[in-house]
């Protein structure tokens, strides 16, 4: 067996690459997850964390057609969230609900809410404003972006506008900003581009930046965080685009996914192929850490910035995702379906 | 008693008488011969004067005499003697004489002149000039400032080779110390300018003893000047200099060496060679410009000149400080041309075309090696020769530690060598990555015909390792511990261990499949080590090349995973996967985590098949068959 583990464990049962903080419940710290599975039934668990810390309990177990590649919760409803789905050949996308009382019921079914039903490629994922109120919605496919108005009133979601990026690109992602509702990262193959979503016109990009995932600062504006196959982790000012102003090693193969802590944001998560969890100090501000190094002739080099390695995963670890309401907490979901929820609050910088 | 008295007093008495009558016919002598002497004195005092006056009117030809004689001295004698006279009287009654004597002395004070600016006399005789024109009043001090003059005149043209020490005792001592001084100093700025031209040891220690037999003998003559101290100073600084300009030539001669991978090479032989060549020139620069360097210290050490004797504590010093300066500068270098700093290089490089790509990651490599070479051999053999030459001394005190510290060097040599050996890696990672990607992100699988051949990647693939193979034998050594391989042993393709998880896979129907594959390997990973597939790097070929199989297919299974297999999709990829399973344990050292690898992907595909029927096996053995077949068609050398 492994050495000791220090987190939460829950298996889903199937494998799975989704999870997601549900930022809108703020009486509990609570997550949801999607398996990944092509043949059996697929399913959506509501997972909370018991007060104490020491379990993880299933709260709701609801199934869902298709697999399941990308899940994102509702920042201002807890019942709500986004997932994209395939079934082999086709690719969808829906807003769902999970219906009240569902505790009560015997095998409660997720209301579709509205089908983002535009789309003709190969649908990436779905973006909620995570700063605020709106009906509007980000979707991302491999040529598209689309701004939708989301009215779960008439159960619709009508198209805003579109912007197609070209034949010769393909998008795989991205993130919204949460300083400006106007302003969304979408990576490509080998930039990261920046919209404007009023205009839908690109207005800046990082170029020569392979990004497989993008996590921009809440806490401070024009600082945005990717996670790149071969170069690890770079953190990046948006006003000085041509060179990231940290890097960090990342892991021994790719890392996947990359997240900043909502509210220490010198902490950041990495998620890696190579089964790991890495959490590192690395401080947003450009001028403090290369100067100060170089000043100083003590033997011992530079501090190290990973904090932490969690390494208690059986394979690649894709699904990565802070708490909100506790942002000590992270959960994490390794492809064979465990969820490890772990707490880092002996690495918390002191305030 | 009292009888003595009285009769000494009779005595007394008569004795009183006897001095008063000896005393009153001195008196009466005296003055009977009184006036005989004053008469005598004063032909004494005529006679006198008389010969003076001889001395005056015989002074002309005297004079001329000396001057003959060259006998300056005695000429400036006797005219100073005769000029009180000749002030008093030399306007009436010896003017002629005057007259005479001042032409001969105009003379003498010409030859003195010509004397004291003429470089060929030696130098006390131009002192002796010096007094003597004081002497006679001479306005000595504008004479001071010709030779003055003239000496600066003269240091502008200074050659280094003649030696010109002047000793004068004039007595304006500021201006000549500060003369001598700058003597000094432009000594040793021409030494500087030598030094910055790389000059050899012994000429340095030729210039420098020069300079030191002129200081000491000025030093004689002219204590005040304090010129040893001077000069000691200065020499440290060009000695420091010295010390310097041997560090950075030795940074230049590596640098120089390694610099060679930026010539273009013209076909792939030439490539090769130049790889290696790099190596043992890089390493050949480092040990034996090291080697050179310490050899010139010690003998500079061994050096008894007493201005190197004074600095040897210094030195000691410096050469320390410099080894230590001199590794960090060559760490810095070696991460600059690796591209590290740069962080726009590797895209620019890529712009560039592959050819210097290429070179880039050979540079890498043959860094890495570089590295671990100074770490292993090159310091400890420095370190061995600074203990038995330059220990003890030194002017640094206990508490700061010695400024050459071995062990921190081979720390940072470590670091950048497994720095640079990683980078490679992932270069190289890198670039296969993008064929993956292409392979696997084209086609669309879910409507994939049947498997006519084995795909053409794989050929591709098998090259790009091929050459990283003898990238890798060049530089790197080989392991130690060779692997016994399997193939060696029973000389089939497959792997002989017998694999129960594979055979079930192929009886059981698809639904249940799924699930039990689930738990399969669940259970399999739980008794393999998960550590196999991310296991250190050492600096040797086979675990270079292993690492980077084994990181080609992670790479393959994170494609496999994002993608969506009909049934003869699954069926293509098994069939490559079958037929890169021998090569690729051939060219990875690690078999185990290979095979294990390889399962992962049959695996993942299965996974992600919507119908995974694996071929029969009489069909895949004929098609890999072929594949070989017509490789060794192609390739007929191998």
């Amino acid at each position: 067996m492994q050495g000791g583990s220090t987190g939460v464990g829950y298996g889903l049962k199937y494998q799975a690459r989704c999870i997601v903080d549900v930022k809108a419940d703020t009486d509990h710290t609570s997550f949801i997850a999607g398996t990944l599975s092509l043949k059996e039934e697929n399913e959506v668990h509501l997972i909370r964390l018991s007060s104490a810390g020491t379990e993880l309990i299933c709260e709701g177990l609801f199934s869902h057609p298709n697999e399941i590649w990308d899940l994102s919760s509702c920042p201002y409803n807890p019942r709500i969230f986004s997932t994209v789905f395939s079934s082999g050949e086709s690719y969808g996308a829906a807003v769902w609900q999970i219906p009240e009382l569902y505790g009560q019921s015997n095998s409660p079914q997720l209301e579709q809410l509205a089908s983002l039903d535009a789309h003709t490629c190969k649908i990436k994922c779905i973006l909620w404003w995570p700063s605020g109120r709106t009906d509007k919605l980000i979707s991302i496919d491999e040529r598209n972006i689309f701004l939708w108005r989301l009215d779960s009133a008439k159960k619709t979601a009508k198209v805003q506008s579109q912007e197609t990026v070209g034949m010769l690109h393909s998008f795989s992602g991205g993130a919204w900003d949460p300083h400006d509702q106007n302003a969304v990262a979408a990576t490509c193959d080998s930039s990261i581009q920046f919209w404007d979503i009023r205009m839908m016109k690109k207005t800046n990009s990082i170029e020569h930046a392979h990004a497989r995932n993008v996590d921009y600062n809440t806490k401070k504006q024009n600082i945005i965080v990717s996670a790149e196959d071969e170069s690890g982790i770079r953190i990046w000012d948006l006003r000085m685009p041509k060179i990231p102003i940290r890097e960090l090693p990342g892991h021994a193969h790719w890392t996947w996914a990359v997240r900043v802590n909502p509210e220490y944001d010198e902490l950041i998560l990495s998620a890696g192929t190579d089964s790991a969890v890495n959490l590192w100090f690395a401080s947003a501000t450009s001028s403090e850490d290369s100067k100060s190094e170089s000043l100083l002739e003590s033997p011992t080099r530079k501090v190290d910035p990973l904090l932490n390695s969690y390494n208690d995963y059986e394979d690649s670890v894709y699904g990565l995702a802070w708490s909100s309401r506790e942002p000590w907490i992270f959960a994490s979901l390794s492809y064979d379906g465990r969820v490890v929820v772990e707490s880092v609050k002996s690495y918390l910088p002191r305030r | 008693m009292k009888n003595n008295i009285v009769g000494m007093e009779t005595n007394m008495e008569q004795l009183l008488d006897k001095i008063m009558s000896v005393q009153s016919r001195s008196d009466r002598v005296n003055t009977s011969l009184l006036e005989k002497r004053e008469h005598i004195e004063k032909l004494h005092r005529t006679r006198n004067l008389l010969r003076k006056v001889q001395f005056i009117y015989d002074l002309p030809s005297r004079l001329g005499k000396c001057i003959k004689s060259e006998a300056y001295a005695d000429a400036v004698k006797f005219f100073t003697g005769a000029t009180p006279i000749f002030k008093a009287y030399g306007d009436s009654s010896f003017h002629d004489c005057k007259r005479a004597s001042e032409e001969a002395m105009s003379i003498v004070t010409k030859k003195l002149q010509e004397k004291l600016f003429s470089d060929s006399e030696p130098t006390n005789e131009r002192a002796e000039a010096v007094l003597l024109l004081k002497q006679l009043d001479f306005p000595v001090d504008s004479l001071k400032a010709k030779l003055l003059g003239n000496l600066e005149h003269f240091l502008v043209d200074l050659q280094l080779e003649s030696r010109e020490a002047v000793t004068t005792t004039l007595n304006s001592e500021n201006q000549l110390i500060e003369l001598a001084q700058e003597l000094f100093t432009r000594h040793f700025e021409t030494i500087q300018q030598h030094i910055k031209k790389k000059v050899s040891l012994s000429d340095l220690l030729a210039m420098l003893r020069t300079i030191w037999i002129d200081v000491t003998e000025m030093d004689k003559v002219l204590p005040e000047a304090a010129l040893p101290d001077f000069s000691l100073k200065a020499a440290q600084n060009a000695v420091k200099q010295y010390v310097s300009s041997i560090f950075s030539h030795l940074l230049n001669s590596v640098s120089e060496a390694l610099s060679v991978v930026h010539i273009t090479p013209k076909g792939r032989m030439e490539e090769e060679c130049s790889l290696q060549a790099v190596l043992e020139a890089g390493k050949k620069a480092v040990i034996q410009g090291s080697m050179d360097a310490l050899l010139n210290f010690r003998q500079m050490l061994d050096d008894n000149l007493e201005l190197l004797v004074k600095l040897r504590d210094l030195i000691i010093d410096w050469v320390q400080e410099g080894f230590q300066e001199f590794f960090r500068s060559l760490e810095n270098h070696f991460l600059l041309l690796s591209g590290r700093n740069n962080l726009t290089s590797q895209d620019q490089g890529s712009m560039d075309g592959t050819q210097g790509d290429k070179m880039l990651m050979g540079l890498v490599l043959v860094l890495a090696q570089l590295s671990i070479f100074v770490e292993q051999n090159a310091i400890p053999r420095i370190t061995e020769e600074i203990a038995a030459s330059f220990s003890g001394g030194g002017v640094r005190g206990y508490e700061h530690g010695p400024p050459f510290v071995p062990g921190e060097i081979c720390r940072m040599f470590r670091a950048a060598g497994e720095k640079f050996l990683q980078l490679y890696i992932n270069m190289k990672t890198q670039k296969i990555s993008v064929l993956l990607k292409k392979r696997f992100t084209t086609p669309n699988w879910i409507k994939h015909k049947e498997p006519r051949e084995v795909h053409m990647f794989v050929d591709l693939f098998l090259q790009e390792l091929e050459a990283i193979g003898t990238e890798v034998k060049q530089i790197l050594p080989q392991g130690l511990i060779r692997k016994h391989r399997r193939s060696d042993s029973n000389g089939s393709t497959t792997s002989s261990r017998s694999n129960p998880l594979r055979e079930d896979k192929m009886t059981r129907s698809n639904t249940q499949r799924a699930r039990s594959q689930l738990l399969e390997t669940h259970l399999a990973k739980l008794f393999k080590q998960k550590m196999e597939i991310f296991t250190k790097v050492e600096f040797t070929q086979e675990s270079v090349l292993s690492t980077i199989v084994k990181l080609c297919l992670k790479s393959l299974q994170e494609f496999i995973r994002m993608q969506t297999f009909n049934r003869s999709g699954f069926q293509q990829i098994q069939l490559d996967i079958q037929f890169l399973r021998a090569p690729l344990k051939e060219i990875g050292e690690d078999e185990a985590a290979i095979d294990f690898l390889l399962d992962e992907v049959i695996v993942a595909t299965a996974e992600r098949s919507i119908d995974p029927v694996p071929l029969e096996p009489a069909i895949l053995e004929r098609l890999i068959q072929v594949k070989l077949a017509k490789s060794r068609e192609q390739n007929p050398s191998s």
